[in-house]
């Protein structure tokens, strides 16, 4: 049983054949890491699995139902698809509980107690329950991204995907985004994690898949992959970035 | 910081210099007015006497005078300036003789070479408006204000539509808003009004009136107001548009993935943060609007649904005084006035970063 199915799925921005027929399937309390250099349509691949971008060629499949069919309902189906960003994406004109209460009024249909009260939780659960009624602007980067995560969280998805969500905070502010995202895999929720933080890849995540040029290169045991590198693209990657 | 006492007379010459200036404004401006207003405004030949009295001249020769010592030595001392404050009250001291000068020399030039008498006669004969009275002038004030509000308030609505229609993925969508648009935007308000208010009841046989409460809007009135909404809104619909596309793609994209509809995410989360964006140039579209309302002057409105414009016509044919434009203007300003300071303060405000846009 897979949650996220992939065939052969193409992407073209104008000439730029940005994916080459990717397949790929992730199965439940996957925690799959993909790296690989800047360009190599990483972001684009993980944008596909909950049809941000849609695939030129190509189908994508969420559990039975087939997301590029234009008959699926699309925004049902992306409340079981969490997604982070890189840029946090926070509603600035809202504090932080109504960022995570808005869609869990407008699209869960949750009464304004019941969606607090999860909101509340969900903040707890990255520990920011103190800033609930602040605005965004207030904030700092890692805060204002703790918060983008409780509120794809309070979706109760069944993947959560992240697009580089570090790369935008300062240095000091990384690692308690970190330790949220580690705790979320330790609680065994299925994740794909786009991110340069190899560490992160390493030590969190259970399969790793290395990406360029728009083919997956390769795809395997986080440890084995960085200990024993077979492919040579893989190891010219890993010797410029460790 | 001051040490030597050279440099202590230097400051002082300075401060010197700033007085020389701003007396010489306060002379030329402020001392005319007040030997006019002493010899009185009515009747209007007062207002001559008082410009073409003795005390008059003295004043004017004393403020050109002072201005120009502000100019020289304003401008030939501010280098040697020991501090930055004296610097500037010293460069500030020849601006304002600069200022003094230029105005002092109009007056002068309309007292010696102009005709003030008949001048005043036609623009400044406050006599002719007494027979008015501020009553007939407030209601055409409240007329002018009613036009432009309901014209900006129902063009703030239709142009919030017509913007997400000018947004839509389909073109069959966007094509009768730009039209729409296009065809306001590119064709005269006066000509608007002119051919709603024959269209109305010539084409379609119809004169829009309504009643709000004990108050009866007439035809012309009422399709002013209508023409005012739909004119503005074409604006209206730019000023949106460009607000919504400023707001950051990652928005609707947050909105989307957390299972929005695109309404729902337009409504929640893009439009409120485009609104805050577009309200400084709203405000400004409704000072324009506000003095776009003397095109009605075209339209044959009833007595008491004169607005400022309409109401200096109609004391200027009744009268043959053109004071009644002098007033209109007057009328204008103490409605545009305050809105404009609206403005500034709430573009000052966005830019203090008090108002959030963006993440």
């Amino acid at each position: 049983m897979t949650l996220v199915r992939l065939e052969g799925v193409h992407k073209w921005f104008g000439n730029n054949h940005v994916l080459k027929g990717i397949d790929l399937e992730i199965v439940p309390q996957e925690v799959l890491a993909v790296i690989g250099p800047s360009g190599s349509g990483k972001s684009t691949l993980l944008r596909t699995m909950n049809l941000l971008e849609e695939p030129t060629e190509g189908k994508v499949f969420f559990e039975d139902t087939e997301l590029t069919d234009v008959r699926t309902n699309l925004n049902q189906v992306r409340t079981h698809l969490g997604i982070v960003f890189q840029a946090f994406n926070l509603f600035p004109h809202k504090t932080a509980a109504q960022n995570i209460t808005l869609a869990l009024d407008k699209v869960l249909g949750l009464g304004d107690e019941e969606a607090r009260e999860r909101a509340l939780q969900e903040l707890k659960h990255v520990g920011l329950e103190h800033k609930a009624d602040e605005y965004p602007g207030r904030l700092s980067g890692g805060q204002q991204q703790r918060v983008a995560i409780a509120r794809a969280l309070a979706m109760r998805p069944k993947v959560m995907l992240f697009d580089e969500v570090t790369s935008a905070l300062d240095p000091e502010l990384i690692q308690e985004v970190l330790d949220v995202m580690k705790r979320l895999a330790e609680e065994g929720m299925t994740m794909v994690v786009v991110t340069h933080e190899m560490g992160f890849a390493r030590e969190a995540a259970n399969k790793m898949l290395f990406m360029d040029e728009g083919v997956i290169v390769q795809k395997g045991d986080p440890r084995a992959m960085f200990d024993r590198p077979e492919h040579e693209r893989l190891r010219r990657f890993l010797s410029r970035i460790l | 910081m001051i040490e030597t006492p050279a440099e202590g007379r230097q400051a002082a010459f300075a401060r010197l210099i700033l007085v020389f200036g701003a007396a010489a404004l306060g002379l030329v401006l402020g001392g005319t007015i007040l030997v006019v207003v002493f010899h009185g405004l009515v009747p209007y030949e007062n207002v001559v006497e008082g410009l073409l009295s003795s005390e008059a001249r003295i004043v004017l020769y004393a403020g050109l005078a002072l201005g120009v010592a502000a100019i020289i030595l304003g401008f030939s001392r501010y280098r040697v300036m020991p501090t930055k404050a004296s610097r500037e009250q010293a460069i500030a001291g020849g601006v304002l003789g600069i200022q003094a000068v230029f105005l002092g020399a109009i007056i002068l030039l309309f007292r010696e070479a102009g005709d003030p008498d008949r001048f005043v006669f036609h623009f400044f004969n406050v006599e002719v408006l007494r027979d008015y009275g501020i009553p007939v002038f407030a209601q055409a004030a409240g007329n002018t204000v009613i036009l432009a509000f309901v014209g900006e308030l129902g063009g703030i609505v239709l142009g919030l539509l017509l913007a997400l229609l000018t947004l839509s993925k389909r073109a069959v969508v966007r094509a009768p808003a730009r039209v729409y648009i296009n065809f306001f935007r590119g064709t005269p308000l006066i000509w608007q009004l002119g051919i709603f208010y024959f269209g109305f009841s010539l084409g379609l046989g119809i004169r829009p009136q309504i009643s709000v409460g004990p108050i009866d809007f007439g035809p012309a009135y009422t399709t002013a107001m209508i023409v005012f909404v739909l004119n503005t809104a074409a604006y209206a619909a730019e000023v949106f548009r460009a607000g919504i596309q400023s707001v950051e793609r990652g928005q609707m994209e947050a909105a989307r993935s957390l299972g929005m509809t695109y309404p729902q995410a337009m409504r929640h989360a893009i439009v409120p943060q485009a609104i805050r964006r577009v309200i400084p140039p709203l405000l400004n579209e409704f000072v324009i609007l506000i003095k776009d309302t003397s095109l009605v002057v075209i339209l044959g409105l009833a007595a008491n649904e004169y607005e400022l414009s309409t109401l200096a016509r109609q004391g200027y044919a009744d009268t043959f005084n053109a004071t009644f434009f002098t007033a209109a203007a007057a009328g204008y300003l103490v409605v545009t006035l305050p809105l404009i300071r609206a403005v500034n303060a709430v573009e000052k405000r966005m830019r203090s970063g008090l108002v959030t846009v963006g993440a």
